[in-house]
């Protein structure tokens, strides 16, 4: 208890040292809340039009390229800051995958979209029982708190 | 419904499918009041699936679920860089019983963000997905970020967790909160510091994590990622990933690292009983190394390839290795993609190893789209009698108008599960955007 009360102060004090000591929130400009022009189809490449560091993300818009290295571990740079997402993603494109109690999967969606990465392709109630006992980490981060009816059959 | 909500009385007796509804009709009222008429997207999808299954005693069920998702994202309200974004959806079944009760839905997302045109100042206001440090939860309750002109940041949040349980006995959390400290250096560095905090319904579903993150960019396109998580709760690392990445420009990105995870550790506070003993060993801890090829040899044409192996402390469920190759051609302006992969799974264990080969294509003349997508898999060890799973899926649509588009998927299933399944979905969606700008 003591270790956490004093974590937790600590914490507290420099919460409140960089809200009042640090000079004014930057002018630096910030990322616009909507992309100001229409994408193009296909994955998004932002090389196609911007060059070296994005402003708001701080990072080379090459980093943020949809390559498929970048969708699987896209979850590194949004635990970084999701204003750079935010800019050309509705947050429903997210809650997509990230679901609470989703009841159709992803690709039974968006069908229609066979180029789209998206998880549980096939009847997954039967693959799911490998991919589960071997990496059952990536199956929590959307199904760790989720209620699922077809989930309720088996694990009860 | 049988579903315990984190929340009050409020969301318990107001129906998700409700909502949506009453949403979705003020909305425009609302937004066209106060905000720029260039500045709402709308977004109604409506898909009525159907299909049949023969349950134990030879009783055949038929469904045939209908459900409506609603998005609803308007900016510049007052003339302020303030938006407000609305995401829910809701089912009824018009055929047998689908899932738990006849109805259903989620309210997914309701929340105001103010984002200031400079200096990354933002906030958040209502029920949103955060990802910030330690946290990757939705809540009901508020963010707030800033970074000052020396690069150093701030974000705070609180609130209550939404969260679902079938865990028996469960109650979902109360509160959760936390903050992240960070530097930034642009275009050189991130790092940071999180902290979160969350009060389960009983001291074993607490969740007290300390996490650290850093991105750093060290020579031209070589770029350093870090992740690591405690649980403080549990005394045990969570969970953490390294990783190395080269993206000297778009048409080529490769990636390696490490990745593990104690189960203890980060499932502690899991609501699904998936997740605990004596579905799992809470004792396991899991160790992957990870390498994946993103490269786009010829204009148009991208080879994929990726190799990940993961070791177990535990010999139930044992070591594995996968592998996945693909080859994908984009074509029509990038609107069509043609493609073809196969995955490798090797295991100690029988039980887990198969293989999974993939063939799709699309096909957009002007106003119509095709598309098929086969996929075969073959399981090392029968199941229910059988080691192949087939399935294949076929599209058709057509763009009525620019904000209207209607579509069917016809998917053919033969497997462990199923000897001979048909599964129809018609998909109605309408998107209407009264913005220049893109949002997806």
């Amino acid at each position: 208890m003591m270790r956490r009360a004093h974590a937790a102060n600590i914490l507290g004090a420099t919460l409140l040292a960089l809200l009042f000591g640090c000079s004014a929130v930057s002018q630096s400009p910030s990322v616009p809340p909507k992309h100001p022009e229409e994408l193009p189809a296909g994955r998004v490449n932002c090389l196609e039009c911007h060059e070296n560091v994005s402003t708001g993300a701080l990072k080379p818009y090459a980093t943020f390229s949809h390559s498929g290295v970048f969708i699987r571990s896209h979850g590194t740079y949004a635990r970084q800051g999701q204003n750079l997402c935010s800019a050309c993603h509705a947050p429903a494109f997210c809650r997509t995958c990230h679901a609470g109690k989703e009841e159709i999967k992803p690709n039974t969606k968006m069908g229609d979209r066979p180029d789209r990465m998206l998880p549980h392709r096939g009847d997954y109630t039967v693959t799911h029982q490998m991919d589960g006992r071997l990496d059952p980490g990536s199956c929590y981060r959307c199904h760790g708190n989720k209620n699922d009816v077809k989930c309720k059959q088996c694990h009860r | 419904m049988g579903i315990r909500t984190a929340g009050g009385i409020l969301r318990k007796n107001l129906s998700p499918a409700f909502i949506v509804i009453v949403v979705s009709l003020l909305l425009p009222a609302l937004s066209a009041g106060s905000a720029a008429a260039g500045d709402v997207n709308l977004s109604s999808k409506t898909y009525l699936l159907g299909y049949e299954r023969e349950l134990a005693g030879g009783q055949t069920d038929r469904y045939a679920p209908l459900y409506e998702y609603l998005s609803a994202d308007a900016a510049n309200l007052g003339g302020h860089p303030l938006s407000m974004h609305f995401y829910g959806w809701g089912r009824a079944d018009l055929g047998d019983q689908s899932g738990t009760g006849k109805t259903s839905g989620e309210f997914s997302s309701f929340f105001l963000e103010y984002q200031d045109p400079h200096g990354n100042a933002q906030g958040k206001l209502g029920r949103f997905f955060l990802t910030e440090g330690a946290a990757m939860d939705v809540i009901d309750g508020v963010f707030v970020k800033g970074t000052s002109s020396v690069g150093l940041g701030v974000s705070l949040y609180g609130g209550v967790p939404v969260e679902y349980t079938i865990l028996p006995g469960a109650q979902t959390a109360d509160s959760i909160y936390g903050g992240r400290v960070f530097y930034v250096k642009s275009g050189f560095a991130e790092i940071g510091a999180s902290y979160l905090k969350e009060n389960g319904s009983t001291s074993d579903l607490d969740r007290e994590l300390y996490g650290g993150d850093l991105w750093v960019r060290v020579a031209g396109p070589v770029e350093l990622t870090a992740q690591a998580y405690y649980n403080d709760s549990a005394s045990e690392m969570a969970s953490q990933r390294y990783a190395v990445r080269i993206v000297p420009g778009a048409a080529f990105d490769i990636s390696a690292g490490y990745e593990a995870y104690n189960y203890k550790g980060l499932f502690r506070s899991a609501l699904n009983p998936a997740f605990v003993f004596p579905a799992l060993d809470n004792n396991d801890k899991v160790q992957t190394i990870f390498g994946i090829v993103d490269w786009e040899f010829r204009p148009a044409w991208t080879l994929e390839v990726s190799g990940k192996n993961i070791r177990h402390d535990n010999s139930d469920p044992g070591d594995a290795n996968r592998g996945e190759v693909g080859l994908r051609y984009a074509y029509n302006n990038k609107k069509d993609v043609a493609g073809i992969s196969a995955a490798f799974v090797s295991a100690d264990q029988d039980e887990n190893e198969y293989q999974q080969y993939r063939a799709f294509a699309s096909y957009s003349p002007e106003k119509l789209r095709m598309t098929l997508d086969g996929l075969y898999t073959h399981y090392k060890q029968a199941i229910n009698g059988t080691n192949n799973a087939y399935q294949v899926v076929a599209t058709a649509g057509y763009q009525v108008l620019a904000a209207l588009q209607v579509s069917g998927n016809l998917t053919y299933t033969q497997g462990p599960n199923f000897e001979n399944d048909y599964a129809g979905l018609v998909r109605v969606s309408y998107d209407l955007g009264f913005s220049t700008g893109g949002k997806k």
